[in-house]
């Protein structure tokens, strides 16, 4: 019979997992991981926001913060992959004949759980907050509905025009008066086209027989670049137009030279 | 295979490639180049002052007309030799900061803008257009023919510069007052359209119609509506 100290136990998990941790290749990997993704949440936090357009409404906002927070989520999963490559290419084989494949692992189940549980959890925390930020325009957009001003825009091929109906102003280009909210009714008198105020942080369809809302509140002076974000047709690529985010005084100047009334 | 085929066969596959992709640039410079030549204003001694400012002056006339003579070299449906255009080129070249004097002999028959917008006339000196010797602001939605309506890139460097001028259309079948054409078979009474607008710095823009003139397709932007060198056409400001 055998001695109770003989007894040869199976490691548990965490040993296992303990022992995985501590072997040189999966340091050097798990390092080079940390530090990819520390790149990105740097250019996520600090980078991106230059780099995207100036924030110009509550919406723009909104898309950058999101744009920012889905970076940091997405880091880690990209910092691991380019960890990978990266290893690939340290110790990449070099000479004539290949060494042949190691066995197949087929039976770490923690590995297996950690990789879906946190692919699972960072898709679901960006899907939660993507909906939690919708829904935040959504209400904003129903509280400011009673005061915002309404903006009828039309994309023809390729000519954008602005009708203010409560101002009796119909324009070539897009000026708002700031901290206002503005409602776009948008529709097209051709084809499909896409309405794309940059700085506002708004795309919207403009198809033909069919008006589509949009709504956000500037709150930054300063000029707009508005877009056609459609394929449209020869000169899609002219099909853009400018614009101001004004002061009401000077938003109300502009009306009043435009031949229209103040609201 | 020895060293000196190796080097012999990517020379050869090297030039080859260079002859292909320089044959297609060629071949599509050759096919984007203005079918009727570049339109340039006629610029004048003469000089006005807007707001204070002095301007050269310069003066371009087109037509606007169904010209079978060239509609065929123009387009890319030979077989509509009937559809209108502008002309005599659909490239017209102005120069830079000049009071520009614009001159359309226009006598095609029309129905309704799809965006009543642009029957108003914006971004001319004094915000109006001369109609056979009167001004008016805009022309009804419904008694438009086409419009010429020129514009640009205004994100880029150029200055910005946008002008629309609806043009009134004919009534069908008056043919009192023949307006020569390269088409002898068109003789519908037209109309004479005069207005002035101030160039800016150099630039390259654009002008098209927003009449819906095409087929069928598109709300009627289709066919001429959608190619180059019928309703459409480019400025440069040079």
């Amino acid at each position: 019979m055998s001695d109770h100290n003989d007894v040869h136990l199976e490691p548990t998990p965490g040993e296992r997992f303990s022992k995985f941790l501590k072997r040189g290749d999966i340091r050097e990997t798990l390092a080079w991981a940390a530090f990819y993704t520390a790149v990105f949440v740097v250019l996520g936090a600090y980078f991106y926001p230059k780099w995207m357009p100036t924030v110009m409404s509550t919406d723009m906002k909104a898309i950058e913060r999101l744009m920012v927070v889905f970076t940091f989520i997405s880091a880690p999963v990209c910092g691991f992959v380019m960890s990978i490559f990266t290893q690939t290419l340290r110790h990449r084989h070099k000479g004539d004949t290949p060494p042949p494949d190691g066995p197949a692992i087929r039976n770490n189940r923690l590995a297996t759980s950690v990789f879906a549980g946190v692919s699972s959890l960072l898709c679901l925390t960006a899907i939660v907050y993507g909906l939690v930020e919708l829904n935040s325009s959504a209400e904003a957009a129903t509280k400011d509905a009673p005061n915002a001003l309404v903006v009828e825009v039309t994309g023809n091929q390729w000519v954008w025009s602005f009708n203010y109906p409560s101002l009796g102003v119909e324009s070539n280009m897009l000026n708002l008066p700031i901290d206002r909210p503005v409602i776009f009714r948008i529709t097209s008198a051709d084809v499909n086209h896409s309405f794309w105020p940059v700085q506002l942080g708004v795309k919207a369809d403009a198809n033909h027989l069919a008006t589509t809302l949009a709504q956000t509140t500037p709150i930054k002076l300063g000029a707009i670049d508005v877009k056609c974000a459609e394929l449209c047709g020869l000169y899609h690529a002219y099909m853009e137009t400018s614009g101001e985010v004004m002061t009401v005084s000077d938003f109300n100047n502009w009306v009043t030279a435009q031949g229209g009334h103040s609201a | 295979m020895t060293n000196t085929k190796r080097a012999a066969s990517a020379i050869l596959s090297t030039l080859l490639g260079i002859a292909v992709v320089g044959a297609v640039g060629i071949t599509l410079h050759t096919l984007s180049a203005d079918p009727a030549g570049k339109l340039v204003a006629t610029k004048s001694a003469d000089t006005i002052t807007v707001d204070g400012k002095n301007y050269p002056k310069a003066s371009v006339t087109m037509g606007v007309y169904p010209d079978s003579a060239t509609a065929v070299e123009h387009g890319s449906k030979p077989t509509k030799k009937d559809y209108v255009q502008y002309g005599p080129s659909n490239h017209v070249v102005l120069p830079a900061h000049t009071y520009v004097t614009m001159t359309l002999h226009v006598y095609d028959s029309g129905e309704k803008l799809n965006n009543p917008y642009f029957g108003k006339v914006v971004g001319t000196i004094g915000g109006t257009i001369n109609i056979d010797g009167v001004d008016v602001s805009s022309v009804a939605p419904d008694a438009v023919q086409h419009t010429f309506t020129l514009h640009g890139l205004p994100t880029s460097s150029q200055d910005p510069l946008f002008v629309n001028v609806p043009l009134p259309h004919v009534e069908v079948n008056d043919k009192d007052e023949f307006i020569p054409t390269n088409d002898p078979g068109t003789n519908n009474k037209g109309h004479t359209v005069v207005f002035s607008f101030l160039t800016g710095g150099k630039g390259e823009y654009v002008f098209n119609c927003e009449y819906p003139c095409g087929d069928g397709t598109y709300a009627k932007f289709g066919a001429a509506m959608s190619a180059y060198g019928y309703m459409s056409g480019k400025v440069t400001v040079a």
